[in-house]
């Protein structure tokens, strides 16, 4: 980019962007910042929907009436998000004469990615508070970020994201603070969905960038679309939560992980990045069965939609 | 598969009857049914509000981007209190030493 003779545009464009001005969709913006909002927001978007399965799992099986409605209203807030979502990604692809069907054949063909936690199996209850507790914590720690994204519309949807999130953080804290508080096979259940999660949550932020940052990350962070890179928002996530879960007499399965006191840097065990990489190429444990159920469910919604369209096409 | 023929609604909120209706987002529906029904799912499932309000995105009318830089005003402290701040001062000073009738220096009897 920087040999390339700037356009006005650009550089007007980089002059908003200096001065803390957000961009609107029908804003000028270079065609690559386009691409780069796109590929997030529509990754976003895909992972609420996806995220919404692996909990609904436990909606018919939640163990009270109560539990069973905040978890029903939690399943509805992610699909929401990715009601939100979309339409942001939505507005960004519409002079490709691009819309949501694109976004969900990409989802199908596996094309377009979603995160890693949603491929992950849910067997007990405890899945389900660690997801509402530390795997919401977190994309509030990524989404917080985002807050302050240079594109306005993915900050503003991302502004009532966040709210909800703090509920579904408290359900699920909620849900660990009971079992551990429970009998030795509540507080074994809780342990045990902890070590099957936790590689999983490392992964969440993407691997560490060891001092190199990437070309796309380094322009997504002049263009301010993000400010942290995937190994800060991981620490931020240790620092956060490593001393609760030990305070709940909880194991991290990782005896590397310690805090140097004096920088206050994380150490910990890598978690396997080439595994990172199967599973949200669809290679995880649930990745096929949750794909299936949602291509399933969208074509046999396909009358509805065609039903309620503005033409009202014959079914 | 068919193209949808969906259009996108902005959807307006009032919180109570005192305020105004506030933009909240938007939500791509085939009637104007369709998309209050969505807005109150998408937006309202734990907030109230007294009223809302869904328009078709194509039916605003907004000011291009340049005119919105125009936006930035410069300050203009004679249309607003900030330059009458000092007469609170005076106000007290007055309580305190009352003008006489037809001016002048303060009087020393105030009560009379």
């Amino acid at each position: 980019m920087a040999d390339e003779v700037m356009s006005d545009q650009e550089a007007y464009f980089l002059e908003r962007i200096d001065r803390g001005d957000r961009i609107e969709a029908e804003d000028w913006m270079p065609e690559e910042y386009r691409n780069q909002l796109v590929r997030l927001i529509a990754m976003h978007a895909v992972s609420e929907i996806m995220g919404a399965l692996p909990e609904k799992e436990w909606v018919p099986r939640a163990p009270t009436l109560y539990r069973r409605l905040a978890i029903t209203a939690k399943v509805q807030d992610e699909v929401g998000h990715g009601q939100l979502l979309i339409r942001v990604a939505e507005d960004l692809m519409r002079p490709w004469g691009k819309n949501r069907e694109d976004i969900m054949s990409d989802l199908f063909s596996g094309r377009l990615k979603y995160h890693n936690v949603f491929h992950m199996a849910t067997p007990t209850w405890a899945d389900a508070g660690i997801i509402g507790w530390l795997v919401d914590g977190a994309a509030v720690i990524t989404q917080g970020m985002s807050l302050t994204c240079s594109y306005a519309p993915y900050a503003r949807a991302l502004q009532r994201i966040v709210e909800e999130e703090g509920f579904h953080i408290q359900h699920g804290e909620s849900i660990c603070m009971a079992l551990a508080e429970g009998t030795p096979m509540q507080r074994a259940m809780l342990q045990d969905a902890l070590n099957r999660w936790w590689p999983a949550l490392l992964m969440f932020f993407g691997p560490p960038e060891k001092s190199q940052l990437s070309t796309n990350q380094l322009r997504n962070i002049r263009w301010r679309i993000r400010s942290k890179t995937n190994e800060e928002l991981r620490q931020r996530f240790f620092t956060k939560y490593v001393h609760r879960i030990w305070s709940l007499g909880l194991t991290i399965p990782d005896p590397t992980l310690r805090q140097d006191p004096e920088t206050k840097e994380w150490t910990y065990q890598q978690p396997d990045w080439n595994e990172f990489r199967a599973i949200v190429n669809n290679q995880g444990p649930r990745s096929v069965a949750r794909l299936g159920l949602r291509s399933t469910t969208y074509a046999e919604g396909e009358w509805v939609r065609a039903m309620i369209s503005r033409s009202s096409m014959a079914v | 598969m068919a193209h949808l023929d969906f259009d996108v609604y902005e959807v307006f909120a009032q919180p109570d009857s005192m305020s105004p209706h506030v933009h909240v987002f938007n939500v791509l529906a085939s009637s104007p049914d369709m998309a209050l029904a969505l807005a109150e799912e998408n937006f309202f499932r734990r907030e109230s509000y007294t009223n809302l309000w869904v328009v078709r995105r194509d039916h605003i009318h907004q000011l291009g981007f340049k005119d919105r830089d125009g936006f930035q005003k410069t300050v203009k402290s004679y249309r607003t209190t900030d330059d009458y701040k000092y007469l609170r001062d005076k106000w007290r000073y007055y309580r305190e030493h009352p003008m006489r009738p037809g001016g002048g220096e303060a009087s020393e009897r105030v009560d009379d």
